[in-house]
């Protein structure tokens, strides 16, 4: 029977709380009466993955079944997610993977020829060989890669970029070409979270840098309330109005895949546990971990995280229609992740991990590390902030990992010429982003390199857009100082100095609620 | 940078230490509470504990381990052995619960043939949830598990009854919480009706203000125990287990009484219903719990020097 997410009190029953931060964590011993919010722990999954695939396929949402869809001499487009989804990766084999194998055995059953699968990953850094390897299996990656029929999309080939017109609100709807030629447009989620998928899917993931500038911008962020809810999120709207656009010319057959929230298997399972529940395995585990760590060198711990792979497991597929389907996905996301939460605190704790979306096989920069605490855990609501407008947030990470300049290059100078000039992204998009789009060097990377694309520091910076708006103050436990000061936070040594720098904001008794995360919640606030 | 990492290290220690309350029981966060999973009902067996071989090493763990210790604790008065002169076994013994020391209390102050040959029934939910508790609690106390959440009773302690053992069974099913007597369940009538052997019933008096819940270890001073053996109780003939039940609680009250009196005028005080109510007074808690936390004096008018 899974247990639903809870809200702890802190009380003196309570032992010190695991708190995340980069490559590491700690244990922190929180005031008295301090909220803590707890993910629900993993739901069901589905008895049997293949079968459930098959399911979905043959018995789609508001569609014909897909073998209906597959006919000879048609042209069969295979989009999907790219790796930042899920975190962290998932052990092998991917439900990707699993699942494009089935479309294809149905596809050669209909004798189609002409396929291509297109790794979905709009302004993102390409994959290598050996990641598409790992997201669509071997037996695919061995029939399409090398004859160029797998391959990473690229939103700055204007030869294959097709412009399917604009929306009603002005928007430019510029996707892949073949994509929008295909007969068929399938393309394969993991939802990790509630944000994925729909619309966003195809709108997004394969759309070029003209058209993702329409709802990437700081205005349309601090409008989404929140990302997480597409019904309240001006981005989603976008991506609505955008994807509603595409479907009038595409026929696109949506897969959406929800998983548990097991993301740390053995012997790290103790991470995703209650803390007054840890056996003397798991404390000792702990105290193991924590020692080693503190001897490891940064890049030996570097590696032991990044090497860990989520034992997920399938919670349900659906198939069809982008949207009846996404209703049922967002539904299934709820029940793994949706907490009830009564009012807004003064203090937001979060321990900001070792890996984001965006560091992948890669380091987690001092704007990676804001976007994901700032970004993705701040927005992870539904109906108001866990924090009131004026609070404080209070991160916990290092601050210290540095720049990767082969995934990150653009990311440098953002972070050393604009964010010197100024930390507003209202000041800072106007200014600088199109510079930093259309510089050619930068594009070659993204293009040929394993380069994220030279806007892409931005849109870390307007994910942030809302909390920066909302916030009185964002100070970072253990963080750099300098780099917390340059992109306009403070940084303090434990949580108690960061409660006293706060006080100046929210009193010295505030209210605190921390997120006991990951793995991933939702915090639904009344 | 060594000394730091040691110093880290014994922070760390110390902080798990501290949270996770070693050498205790777990807590759970209060607002927790509703959301503990169901205790595990997997019970680890312990039939080798009562072997020829476990009773060797049990012999040498209570005599060479658990005495010494106990005796360095605390001080204790034995009364009412020579009952058990009269009885060859098995026999269940029923006693008052108020600490984690009654069980040594009770086996320590038995004549050594009876106390090789007594077992000790145990929550099957708290003794015997991990492998160690299991193995340590048999292997120390001849412990049995048994059942307290259902109203039926394994098999074994039966088992054990006819196999000649004798057994120590606090009908309380836990531990005092104000070092007061609560109700008895009817688990130790139903064995001796069933079984057809003497309840022989226990008082005894000090545990609580010794060690009571919560405490990992006796207080300082040697704190006095008393313990209290009485005439052995067999159920007539026909005689219900709701009918016999009152009749051990009965018994116990009255042995609580001789502590403070005598055996004639607990006697004559139990003949005319005039007992004193084992679960206490009807008063405010702290006063219940402050009357349990004074241990008994055993030579009442003897003018001793304060003591730390």
């Amino acid at each position: 029977m899974t247990r639903p997410g809870f809200v702890l009190e802190v009380d003196d029953r309570t032992p010190p709380l695991l708190v995340h931060e980069g490559l590491g964590f700690r244990l922190e011993e929180f005031p008295l009466g301090t909220r803590v919010i707890y993910p629900p722990e993993p739901v069901a999954t589905v008895p049997d993955v293949d079968q459930a695939i098959r399911e979905a396929l043959l018995n789609p949402v508001d569609s014909e079944p897909l073998p209906e869809l597959l006919f000879a001499g048609m042209k069969l487009t295979i989009a999907f997610d790219d790796l930042s989804l899920p975190l962290p990766t998932m052990k092998a084999p991917d439900i990707r993977g699993r699942i494009i194998e089935q479309v294809l055995e149905m596809a050669a059953a209909a004798g189609v020829d002409d396929v291509e699968l297109i790794a979905a990953l709009a302004l993102h850094r390409r994959m290598t060989a050996d990641e598409l390897r790992h997201v669509v299996g071997e037996r695919v990656f061995r029939s399409f890669y090398p004859q160029g029929k797998l391959y990473n999309f690229d939103a700055e080939d204007p030869a294959n970029l097709a412009h399917l017109g604009t929306t009603e609100k002005g928007e430019d709807v510029e996707i892949s070409k073949r994509a929008a030629e295909s007969d068929l447009l399938v393309y394969v989620n993991v939802n990790l979270v509630a944000m994925d998928g729909g619309h966003k899917s195809v709108g997004v993931g394969l759309a070029s840098y003209k058209s993702i500038k329409h709802h990437h911008n700081a205005k349309t962020m601090v409008h989404s309330r929140s990302f997480m809810d597409h019904k309240h999120s001006e981005m989603h709207s976008s991506a609505w109005r955008m994807g509603r656009l595409i479907g009038e010319s595409v026929k696109v057959f949506q897969i959406e895949t929800t998983l548990d929230n097991n993301v740390f298997g053995k012997p790290y399972d103790f991470l995703m546990k209650r803390e007054w529940e840890w056996s003397v395995k798991d404390q000792a585990a702990m105290l193991g971990m924590r020692r080693g760590l503190a001897l490891a060198p940064q890049k030996l711990r570097h590696k032991l995280f990044h090497d860990l792979r989520g034992a997920y497991g399938l919670t349900g597929i659906n198939a069809g229609a982008v949207e009846p389907v996404h209703e049922r996905t967002v539904r299934k996301v709820h029940e793994q992740q949706r907490v009830k939460i009564e009012g807004q605190a003064d203090v937001m704790v979060m321990g900001v991990p070792y890996l984001g979306p965006y560091n992948v096989n890669s380091t987690m920069n001092p704007i990676l590390a804001a976007c994901m605490g700032l970004g993705y855990y701040f927005n992870s609501y539904l109906g108001q902030p866990v924090v009131r407008e004026g609070g404080v947030a209070i991160l916990y990470h290092p601050l210290d990992e540095g720049f990767n300049t082969l995934h990150h290059p653009s990311y440098v100078d953002f972070y050393e010429e604009v964010l010197a000039e100024s930390t507003d992204p209202h000041v800072i998009g106007p200014k600088f982003e199109e510079q930093f789009a259309t510089d050619p060097w930068y594009i070659h990377l993204y293009r040929t390199s394993n380069a994220y694309h030279g806007v892409h520091p931005f849109y870390m910076w307007y994910w942030i857009a809302h909390a920066l708006d909302h916030l009185g103050d964002v100070i970072w436990v253990g963080g750099d100082r300098r780099a917390a000061s340059r992109m306009g936070f403070r940084a303090a040594s434990t949580l108690q100095d960061a409660l006293e720098m706060a006080s100046g904001a929210v009193g010295t008794s505030p209210s605190i609620t921390y997120l006991h995360n990951p793995p991933h919640l939702l915090a639904d606030v009344r | 940078m060594v000394g730091s990492f040691w110093k880290d290290t014994v922070e760390d220690v110390r902080r798990a230490k501290r949270g996770w309350r070693w050498g205790h029981r777990a807590q759970v966060p209060r607002s927790a509470e509703p959301f503990v999973p169901p205790p595990s009902r997997n019970v680890y067996p312990n039939d080798w504990s009562r072997t020829p071989a476990a009773m060797v090493a049990r012999e040498f763990a209570q005599k060479v381990g658990l005495e010494p210790v106990f005796r360095s604790q605390v001080r204790t008065r034995v009364e009412g052995l020579d009952t058990l002169a009269r009885l060859s076994g098995p026999v269940i013994f029923a006693a008052n619960h108020a600490s984690h020391l009654d069980t040594p209390l009770l086996l320590l102050s038995l004549p050594d043939e009876w106390r090789r040959r007594t077992a000790v029934a145990a929550a099957a939910d708290y003794f015997f949830d991990t492998w160690w508790r299991a193995v340590g609690s048999s292997l120390l106390f001849n412990t049995l598990p048994i059942d307290r959440r259902g109203g039926t009773m394994s098999a074994t302690p039966g088992e054990v009854l006819r196999d000649g053992w004798s057994l120590v069974i606090f009908p309380e099913g836990t531990r005092s919480k104000d070092g007061w007597v609560g109700q008895f369940r009817m688990g130790a009538a139903y064995l001796a009706v069933e079984q057809g052997v003497p309840v022989v019933p226990v008082a005894h008096r000090g545990t609580f203000a010794a060690m009571p819940r919560g405490a990992g270890w006796p207080a300082r001073g040697r704190r006095q125990l008393t313990v209290r053996f009485g005439d052995p109780l067999v159920p007539a003939e026909g005689e219900s287990v709701r009918q016999f039940a009152p009749r051990i609680r009965d018994a116990v009250a009255r042995l609580l009484d001789e502590e403070q009196t005598d055996w004639y005028a607990a006697l004559r005080r139990s003949v005319s219903g005039e007992t004193p109510d084992p679960s206490g007074p009807d008063v405010a808690q702290w006063r219940r719990v402050w009357a349990s936390t004074q241990s008994p004096d055993v030579e009442p008018g003897k003018i001793r020097a304060w003591r730390g």
